[in-house]
């Protein structure tokens, strides 16, 4: 069966993982004004832009032969576990006879079901060997990624960052056993520690949050990291593919609970988005030495607008700048890095003005190493500090 | 506020002892005989915020997050009003779930937490409570010793004012299902008069012809509110059209109609309205049926594109009003009379094309 599924996160490891299961893969486009227009022509008009992309995706591949669509569901209050129900039917009022496989985490018996049916003729320990093998894989990148979003501030040539990521992708692509991973990673970092880094004087650090899909495809937010990074940000990302999947895990349960407790006198339940847990990570960002917090949300985003709703006073009380962006379908680039730019200097000079009572960046140990030529031993002793929690 | 007029005291007792604000908005159309009646049982004096207006609307922008949708700024303004009346404690209950494996909107479930950081002077005078049950009959409040403790009084005592709020709203529920609106099961077992009526709505004609029957599908805060509303029964009446709603339609029914669904809305109320719209589009009496939702609610995105591939399927006329902060009480009457003369027309055309 030739399947495809939504443009987000380690899409190539994503394929990999299906053609294991022996079925072609249809791979996302990535999205381009073509599919937002087609999204929004055939999205309800105040369903969230997330919905949207997905929808012009979907449609794209759906016209370059797909019969299915792999995507995620839940059963909570968030639109965003509803999403696939909807798109069957907007598919078929289409006229596209698309199988829709929604992976719901929180049906068990649908869930089984619906991998059974994507498993094909493969055993379930073969499965499951499968699933921990690219799990594996999406680990690693992701943990690779977070130190890149960090360097990528101090870049000296344009464009060197982009290609290391090409480069390493390809890397892990020949990967066949989790016993390789550790060694790929050692030459991972080795390719990214030959890259030339420039002295930074002011660097600030800036972590994003908010609505996951608007947080991590860079389409969706209009390049947000990139234009940080060109301003000299180093950029923490709160979101990443295998910390989301660890935290589905149930004997995760209970560590979670205790992350999202830190979240819950702002906020006292989980209200089925990232919520408490966006709360939750900028409690914690404050606690790491982050100097700012970027807030992304789709426009009418009915989670981050409670969360939205309580930024103001969690800014106040960690002392700490919050910017909160809406996105949607309207590509309003210059009024956004306009804002982007202004709040990079706000922060720049509440950071000069605040007397330190966090390790400042350049005076960290683990961070002495990348004012100077780095080597790759030294790389790794990059802990990458923000952007890990206990529980992931 | 401050107009006498659109406060309602219930209950007596010494004027030291607090009072309970309730603000007129959001389920307080449908949960309002639950919750007036517990307070009364327990001896609380309420004071329900008044009839939104315009100045409730600007209060509740001034204080909420531009994108928020239309009832909770609505919300927000009725809070800050009773505030500035004094109420010592304002109920903001906390509603999680009526039924199994459903929820309310995230904006629902955080509503207690978002109100008191957008409202900072109500910080210390909310007094909220978990609603979460199995079965909306059998409604109550979780961690009961808590909220006794918050209101003073045994947990005996609490326990038999839930009793009696249940059986009172149990009778307003019937009430509904004998065709009365929310509204006016609200007035008439509450004993509390509906947000009152604006006097200078001239009445239409009546026109000659047969009376029409529309579904009115809209959540209850959005129907009955004075506001966002803008009286549309009332309007619809005298146009000589009779809406039938959700709340009319007896609970089973509904259920009945998505079961067939592998998978139904995670909303306890957009399900209902889901399956009183298959409902009302599998009934043969039912003329056309209008969706009325208010601007930036996310539920209704969802809602709202089922019932119209569900219109599509049913070819039944079917008409989305989305009523704004804006206001404007033409585009309604406006778009209601075009509607109705539309249903008018095609049911002439029907009987005519019957002669032939």
């Amino acid at each position: 069966m030739k399947l495809s599924f939504a443009h987000m996160g380690p899409i190539s490891v994503y394929r990999r993982l299906i053609e294991a299961l022996g079925h072609e893969v249809i791979m996302p486009q990535k999205p381009t004004q073509r599919t937002f227009d087609l999204g929004t022509k055939y999205s309800p008009e105040f369903l969230c832009f997330p919905f949207k992309c997905l929808t012009g995706t979907f449609i794209e591949a759906l016209e370059r032969g797909a019969e299915g669509i792999i995507t995620v569901g839940t059963s909570q209050s968030c639109r965003a576990g509803f999403y696939a129900e909807i798109h069957r039917r907007i598919m078929k009022s289409l006229g596209y006879s698309a199988q829709f496989f929604a992976l719901d985490f929180h049906r068990p018996r649908e869930f089984i079901q619906t991998l059974a049916e994507l498993k094909g003729n493969c055993s379930w320990w073969r499965f499951i060997d499968i699933i921990r093998l690219y799990y594996a894989i999406i680990a690693a990148l992701d943990r690779l990624q977070a130190k890149v979003r960090l360097l990528r501030a101090y870049e000296q040539r344009a464009g060197d960052f982009v290609r290391v990521w090409q480069q390493i992708l390809e890397l892990f692509d020949t990967c066949r056993s989790r016993r390789e991973i550790p060694e790929l990673e050692r030459s991972a970092l080795e390719l990214i520690s030959r890259l030339p880094l420039r002295q930074a004087e002011n660097a600030v650090r800036i972590a994003i949050v908010g609505e996951v899909y608007v947080v991590m495809e860079a389409h969706a937010n209009l390049d947000l990291e990139t234009k940080l990074a060109s301003l000299g940000v180093e950029v923490v990302n709160s979101q990443y593919i295998s910390h989301w999947l660890r935290r589905r895990l149930p004997w995760h349960k209970a560590s979670v609970e205790i992350a999202l407790a830190r979240a819950s006198q702002y906020l006292k339940i989980d209200l089925g988005g990232h919520d408490q847990e966006n709360i939750a990570h900028i409690i914690e960002y404050r606690e790491q030495g982050v100097d700012g917090i970027i807030h992304l949300l789709p426009f009418g985003c009915l989670p981050e607008l409670v969360v939205q709703s309580i930024l103001p006073r969690l800014s106040k009380d960690l002392d700490l700048p919050i910017l909160s962006l809406s996105v949607d379908e309207q590509q309003s680039t210059a009024n956004y890095h306009t804002r982007i730019e202004a709040f990079v200097d706000l922060v720049r000079t509440k950071k000069r003005s605040r007397a330190r009572t966090f390790w400042p960046i350049q005076a960290h140990p683990d961070f002495t190493g990348i004012l100077e030529p780095v080597n790759a031993a030294r790389l790794g002793a990059i802990a990458v500090a923000a952007g890990t929690f206990p529980w992931c | 506020m401050g107009d006498n007029e659109a406060t309602s005291f219930v209950g007596w007792r010494k004027s030291n002892i607090m009072t309970i604000g309730l603000p007129r908005a959001l389920l307080y159309y449908y949960y309002g005989p639950f919750w007036i009646t517990f307070f009364r049982h327990l001896d609380i004096p309420v004071t329900v915020s008044g009839a939104t207006t315009k100045t409730t609307v600007d209060t509740g922008i001034k204080h909420s997050v531009a994108e928020m949708c239309l009832p909770v700024k609505v919300f927000c303004g009725h809070v800050a009003e009773l505030i500035a009346a004094g109420a010592d404690r304002i109920f903001i209950p906390r509603m999680m779930a009526v039924e199994k494996d459903k929820y309310f909107c995230p904006k629902f479930l955080g509503l207690p937490d978002m109100i008191r950081h957008v409202l900072p002077e109500s910080a210390d005078r909310i007094l909220t409570a978990d609603v979460k049950c199995d079965r909306e009959t059998e409604i109550t409040f979780a961690m009961r010793d808590q909220l006794a403790r918050s209101l003073g009084v045994s947990s005996r005592r609490l326990a038999a004012a839930i009793n009696a709020g249940r059986k009172v709203w149990n009778a307003f529920r019937a009430r509904n299902r004998q065709g009365l609106t929310a509204a006016e099961a609200l007035a008439e077992t509450t004993g509390l008069n509906p947000s009152p009526p604006k006097p200078h709505s001239p009445p239409l004609p009546r026109t000659a012809e047969a009376a029409l029957r529309v579904g009115l599908l809209g959540y209850v805060y959005n129907i009955y509110d004075a506001y966002i509303g803008m009286n549309i029964v009332n309007k619809l009446r005298t146009l000589g059209a009779f809406p039938v709603t959700f709340e009319m339609i007896d609970d089973a029914a509904i259920m009945e109609k998505l079961c067939s669904f592998d998978k139904t809305l995670p909303w306890t109320f957009s399900n209902k309205l889901l399956g009183a719209g298959y409902n009302l589009f599998a009934d043969p009496g039912i003329d056309g049926l209008i969706h009325i939702t208010a601007f930036g609610c996310g539920p209704d995105s969802m809602l709202g594109k089922l019932l119209e591939l569900a219109a599509a399927e049913a070819a039944k006329p079917f008409i989305t009003v989305r009523v704004d902060e804006h206001g404007g009480e033409t585009h309604m009457l406006t778009r209601l009379e075009a509607f109705t003369d539309m249903l008018r027309r095609k049911n002439r055309r029907r009987v005519e094309g019957c002669r032939l």
